[in-house]
């Protein structure tokens, strides 16, 4: 099966498990100002900066001019990326574009051949029939053939005139996907909206409607909290627990194999037992495991502390389940030897080379037989020796490898120590962020992004003489 | 009819197509935008494409016009 398309939306995303099937139509309905095209800009947006798939938006009534300023509000500079050849806000008449769709090498080919355009927004399809007579009902259905022949996951934003009544209308037959967006009074005096998801061809969809707000980052919607935990509770195999109870709930059960984590903590935090659970979590679990030995602690110091989690890591690199990354040429504990991978004389143009010549062959067999791999790499580590640009490539490389083979990466990183443009691209690239950090006399941990949308409170951590050796409250 | 309108309309015209790079509109599809009358523009529209600032596909009254943008011109 093809990869579904992130609609960059997280809760979404999680609805639809993972994305919009790739190269469906997807109808996009509601009111005015309930967010259809924040919603399609999303889409392109994320499509754009994190999957590097151009995307183009058509808009008929509403002009590009206006829409590049809209959206400089939730921080989207769409004129860059236009710059960057990833987007453009094309304003045509729906008629002349019908036009053009149709004809052989007409305009529209022409614009996704050259942008290699991967995703497309029609605002709004309800422009481009009149919905009574036949021939231009068809035009619904031909507009989506096209789509489909060229290979384009695609959003059709329907103005829905009348809020009160939900008509059935012939593009929810002909559309492979149905979105539906909506206001709706809430407890008298305010107003809440929700998104519903009513069709979407080849997922399993969970139904009912699900709450999001307009933020100043765009669209965040929380999915449903009973659906969250029916799936939960379905025990998914690629879902491997942390270890530690309260942050498995709030992950709903763990991290799941093909999701990229960051854990940012500040010099103080100590985060050597949230490491430690996870990582002997994921050995336990009988995954194989990649990790990038910290600048400040050493490979003995790791045996130990798996050794505190039941975890003996010698036999572990003995049965090829623990392999290490060290920037430092540096004493390993007996047994390891084959096991560590020396990256200090290795530059960064040779960075990927080499470690695909040391660890390719292993991952490559492994992965035919269906095992999963694990990766920790600590960036600050790799900040202080390659370098924020090799960082920022490397990192964005590696998630979507993670994301093509089913890696699980989690990354340590501060962000404190870095720019703001460097942390917000770390912080947008990958599916969830958690955080700690100490404050006074105590340490806190929050989850401030997650694959479901769901974020949480602070929460305390407190020290227990038991495995995880640590507790939040 | 005078020809003093010219100018103006061409300004407004480049400007449009400055702010929206990604317009593709037809004579009367950009009267419309502009809120002018399809006649005052026509005229107009010619100039600019003499000028290199829009590009026409087409003939007629379905012809298409769009930017020629500054950056774009080498690369097309
Ligand atoms: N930064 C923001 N924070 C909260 N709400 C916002 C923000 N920017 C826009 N909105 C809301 O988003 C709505 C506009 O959404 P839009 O995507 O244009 O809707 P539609 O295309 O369905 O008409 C408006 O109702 C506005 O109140
Ligand atoms: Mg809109």
């Amino acid at each position: 099966m093809k990869r579904p398309v992130a609609s960059g939306i997280a809760g979404l995303d999680y609805l639809l498990h993972g994305g919009f099937p790739a190269g469906a139509s997807v109808l996009v309905e509601g009111a005015p100002g309930t967010g259809k095209t924040t919603l399609g800009m999303q889409f392109l947006y994320h499509g754009a900066t994190v999957d590097k798939e151009a995307g183009i938006y058509l808009t008929f009534e509403e002009l590009p001019e206006q829409i590049y300023e809209d959206m400089l509000a939730f921080g989207w500079d769409l004129r860059q990326l236009e710059k960057e050849n990833l987007l453009r806000v094309i304003c045509i008449s729906p008629e002349i574009l019908l036009e053009q769709m149709m004809q052989p090498e007409g305009l529209f080919e022409q614009i996704v051949r050259e942008m290699n355009c991967r995703r497309v927004v029609i605002d709004s399809i309800s422009l481009m029939h009149d919905g009574l007579d036949a021939e231009s009902r068809k035009n619904v259905y031909r507009i989506r053939n096209i789509l489909r022949k060229l290979s384009l996951t695609s959003l059709l934003l329907r103005e829905q005139t009348d809020p009160e009544r939900t008509e059935i209308t012939y593009e929810h037959y002909v559309a492979d996907g149905v979105i539906r967006l909506a206001l709706q009074k809430h407890m008298e005096k305010y107003r809440k909206r929700t998104l519903e998801i009513t069709k979407m061809r080849g997922t399993r969809i969970l139904e009912g409607e699900h709450v999001y707000r307009i933020t100043d980052k765009g669209i965040h919607l929380i999915p449903a909290l009973s659906m969250v935990e029916d799936r939960g509770l379905r025990k998914d195999v690629s879902v491997v627990p942390t270890g530690i109870a309260r942050l498995d709930e709030l992950l709903c059960g763990g991290i799941a194999s093909g999701t990229a984590f960051i854990l940012d903590t500040n010099s103080k935090a100590n985060y050597k037992y949230i490491m430690g659970s996870i990582f002997a979590q994921r050995l336990l679990a009988g995954e194989r495991t990649i990790s990038m030995v910290p600048s400040i602690s050493t490979l003995f110091d790791s045996k130990r502390i798996m050794a505190l989690f039941g975890v003996d890591l010698l036999e572990a690199v003995e049965q090829g389940k623990a392999y290490f990354l060290d920037h430092f040429e540096r004493p390993a504990p007996k047994g390891f030897e084959q096991a560590v991978i020396q990256l200090n004389h290795v530059s960064d143009e040779e960075y990927h080379q080499y470690l695909d010549e040391k660890l390719g062959p292993i991952v490559n067999e492994s992965r035919d037989k269906g095992e999963n791999w694990f990766a920790y790499y600590d960036l600050n580590t790799m900040f202080s020796e390659r370098g924020k640009s090799f960082v920022k490539r490397f990192f964005a490389e590696e998630v979507n490898r993670a994301r093509a083979v089913g890696l699980t990466l989690i990354i340590l990183c501060n962000f404190a120590e870095i720019d703001d443009e460097t942390s917000a691209f770390l912080e947008r690239t990958c599916n969830g962020v958690i955080r700690t950090w100490v404050d006074g006399a105590y340490q806190y941990l929050q989850v401030t992004k997650s694959p479901h949308g769901r974020m949480s409170e602070p929460l305390l951590i407190e020290n227990i003489a038991e495995k995880p050796f640590i507790r939040l409250i | 009819m005078s020809d003093s309108y010219i100018v103006p309309l061409q300004m407004e015209c480049t400007l449009f197509f400055q702010m929206n790079p990604h317009a593709y509109e037809t004579l009367d599809g950009l009267a419309l935008r502009l809120g002018r009358t399809p006649e005052h523009l026509d005229q107009v529209l010619q100039k600019l494409v003499t000028l290199s600032i829009l590009k026409r596909m087409g003939e007629g009254e379905r012809a298409i016009y769009s930017y020629n943008q500054p950056d774009m011109i080498h690369v097309s």
